[in-house]
């Protein structure tokens, strides 16, 4: 496993500054892509056409009134651009509040476990400590661990500690970094020339000094890159939050997935539609806006989000 | 396996004093700290945990419960037909999510690797299916797969197909297999990195040879970037195995505690653990199910790393300047 991810890691796009083989590689592709024939891009627009379908439905769905969704395919090809669902999905349940809860809880879990990872990833990379390669594969295997499989003996563990309902859990997550994210800090740490922190030590800086002020600003894009997917992983984390919060302080996820029923207990399901995409597109908007970014990271460790 | 990354500091830290080293030494414990002690409280306390209560009766609330050895995994393995019957759906249903995932994200990498037009678009509206948060991935396939209203019936009632309950037995089984295969984009992703870094002198020099399309990519590509496709494959599987979130939400669970409203057929291993801790309250032997599945899916891990090792081209020459 080791091995396999070191070589993955040969592949990562998040890069120390001085190097730059992202020109080299935008050629490598124009050069290896000759021009696209008819087959490719019938096969384009299939898959497209697979890939793309279910959010046309849903943003379909998401402005049908009742009767024109259970009328199938007709009523919805007809729909009229009627945002009432919208209203409905924001009014019916407490959406300010649950929006709200998501945020802290996503904020927290960014920070505390970018700020930790940082500096899991720095000693990893740049300090030398006994036992050190053994905990580095640690860091690896619990990457492989089902995280399932660990999150309900933690959930019994929770509530005899009387976690259960609290932020806390979040904040101890936190607290203590993701291995993943320890990961990419550590990719990106390692390859950084050693001449820096030589003139620094030269120079009388401890590593406090020298984390903070030289190694942390190169580091930008992998904070960023990390403060990205761990907003987005709470954000769109389901079992957490409904096993450890209780029904007025859970995220929105848990609201939109139980929230949307009539009196009977039967989903609506334009109203659900309506408040899925708003609560999805805050994750798209971020992928698309830092897709880049993203992409290189998922590809540095190939773990997927 | 890091010798060659660490080398360089360790060399420099050579040339420096005791003291200096020992001082290196209590920084790295210092910054590493609070990993080794989540990772104590976080990971080995709750699994471990998880092993003492599986060797109890605890219901998860009476605070009568007492010791009972290994009886709880002696009863899943002789006579739950239910713990066996959901593992053997849920490796059927790895068995088939996980290749078609893979090769279906190559297949689009390699769409998107050619020079098509809107490529950045396309290349999103791939991506995308595989960031969207699960909650909202499961109404939008609820959607789809409504039994009057969804697109799926619509489709095949044009080629003169009956309606088809999707959610319910037998379907929700391959429902759940659609909606899985929907996201295969984030493998895209990865194959799409690993694409951009075959050296092109390779498959030149292939189709100057006379190799077409197919060869280079069955002889070339797929050997370059097989290390990729092989984590994938890892990764997938550990990552299919667990699956459990999905199968709940597919089913319209209103409640986290209804769970036990999940269609037999698609009642993956996981969804059967989580039954016995939430509906039936057996919180030892959903531990001891926990336990058994965890120890499967390492053995699982370390055979195929031992298997890998005939599949898998590592580049070791070449791999330097990058």
């Amino acid at each position: 496993m080791a091995t396999l991810i070191e070589d993955v890691r040969t592949r990562a796009v998040v890069r120390p500054p001085d190097e730059a083989p992202r020109k080299r590689r935008r050629r490598l592709q124009t050069e290896s892509s000759r021009p696209a024939g008819v087959g490719t891009y019938i096969a384009v627009i299939i898959a497209v056409g697979l890939f793309g379908v279910p959010f046309v439905w849903i943003l379909l769905a998401s402005i049908a009134s009742p009767t024109q969704f259970s009328q199938g395919a007709e009523g919805l090809l007809d729909v009229s651009w009627d945002f009432s669902n919208y209203i409905e999905a924001v009014t019916r349940i407490n959406f300010g509040a649950y929006t709200m809860n998501s945020i802290i809880l996503s904020t927290i879990s960014a920070v505390l476990s970018t700020a930790t990872s940082a500096l899991v990833g720095f000693a990893f990379a740049r300090l030398r400590g006994k036992g050190q390669n053994f905990l580095f594969l640690i860091v690896v295997a619990t990457m492989m661990i089902p995280s399932i499989v660990l999150l309900i003996p933690t959930y019994i563990l929770f509530s005899r500690m009387g976690l259960v309902g609290t932020y806390w859990p979040w904040v101890l997550w936190g607290l203590a970094g993701l291995p993943y994210l320890i990961f990419l800090f550590r990719q990106f740490f390692t390859a950084i020339p050693l001449e820096l922190e030589d003139a620094a030590i030269i120079d009388g800086c401890g590593w406090w000094r020298i984390f903070f002020t030289i190694f942390l600003p190169l580091a930008k894009p992998v904070i960023l890159t990390s403060l990205l997917l761990s907003f987005t992983w709470t954000w769109g984390d389901y079992l957490a939050p409904a096993l450890l919060l209780n029904y007025d302080n859970t995220t929105l996820a848990v609201a939109t997935a139980s929230g949307y029923l009539d009196p009977r207990g039967n989903g609506l399901p334009t109203i659900q539609a309506a408040g899925a995409v708003l609560y999805l597109l805050p994750v798209v908007i971020i992928f698309l806006f830092a897709q880049k970014q993203f992409m290189g990271s998922s590809v540095s460790s190939g773990v997927k989000g | 396996m890091s010798s060659t990354t660490l080398a360089p500091v360790a060399a420099a830290g050579d040339t420096r004093g005791r003291g200096w080293r020992r001082y290196r030494s209590r920084t790295f414990y210092l910054f590493a700290s609070p990993w080794i002690i989540g990772f104590v409280l976080l990971t080995l306390a709750p699994i471990t945990y998880a092993f003492v209560v599986s060797l109890t009766n605890f219901d998860g609330v009476s605070p009568i419960w007492r010791f009972i050895g290994f009886r709880n995994y002696v009863e899943i393995i002789t006579s739950d037909p239910g713990a066996w019957a959901s593992l053997i759906r849920t490796i059927v249903f790895t068995i088939i999510v996980v290749p078609l995932s893979v090769a279906g994200g190559l297949a689009l990498a390699l769409l998107v690797n050619r020079r098509i037009r809107a490529r950045g678009v396309v290349r999103a509206i791939f991506f995308v299916p595989s960031v969207v948060p699960v909650v909202a991935v499961a109404i939008m396939w609820r959607l789809i797969f409504n039994r009057d209203a969804g697109l799926l019936n619509l489709i095949i009632g044009w080629f003169g197909a009956d309606k088809v309950t999707w959610l319910a037995d037998p379907y929700a089984f391959y429902a759940l297999i659609i909606m899985t295969l929907w996201g295969l984009g984030g493998g895209m992703i990865i194959s799409l990195a690993a694409l951009q870094d075959v050296p092109v002198e390779l498959e030149e020099a292939a189709r100057i040879d006379g190799a077409g399309n197919w060869r280079v990519i069955r002889h070339i590509t797929i050997p370059m970037i097989s290390p990729v496709l092989y984590f994938q494959v890892i990764t997938g599987i550990i990552s299919t195995l667990q699956m459990l979130v999905q199968p709940l939400l597919l089913a319209e669970t209103s409640s986290i505690a209804a769970s036990a409203n999940v269609p037999q057929s698609s009642t993956l291993f996981m969804v059967e653990v989580y039954n016995e801790f939430f509906y039936n309250q057996r919180f030892g032997y959903g531990s001891a199910m926990l336990w058994i599945f965890f120890v499967f899916i390492l053995l699982l891990t370390l055979g195929l790393q031992r298997l890998s090792k005939r599949f898998v081209f590592y580049q070791v020459a070449a791999g330097g300047d990058d």
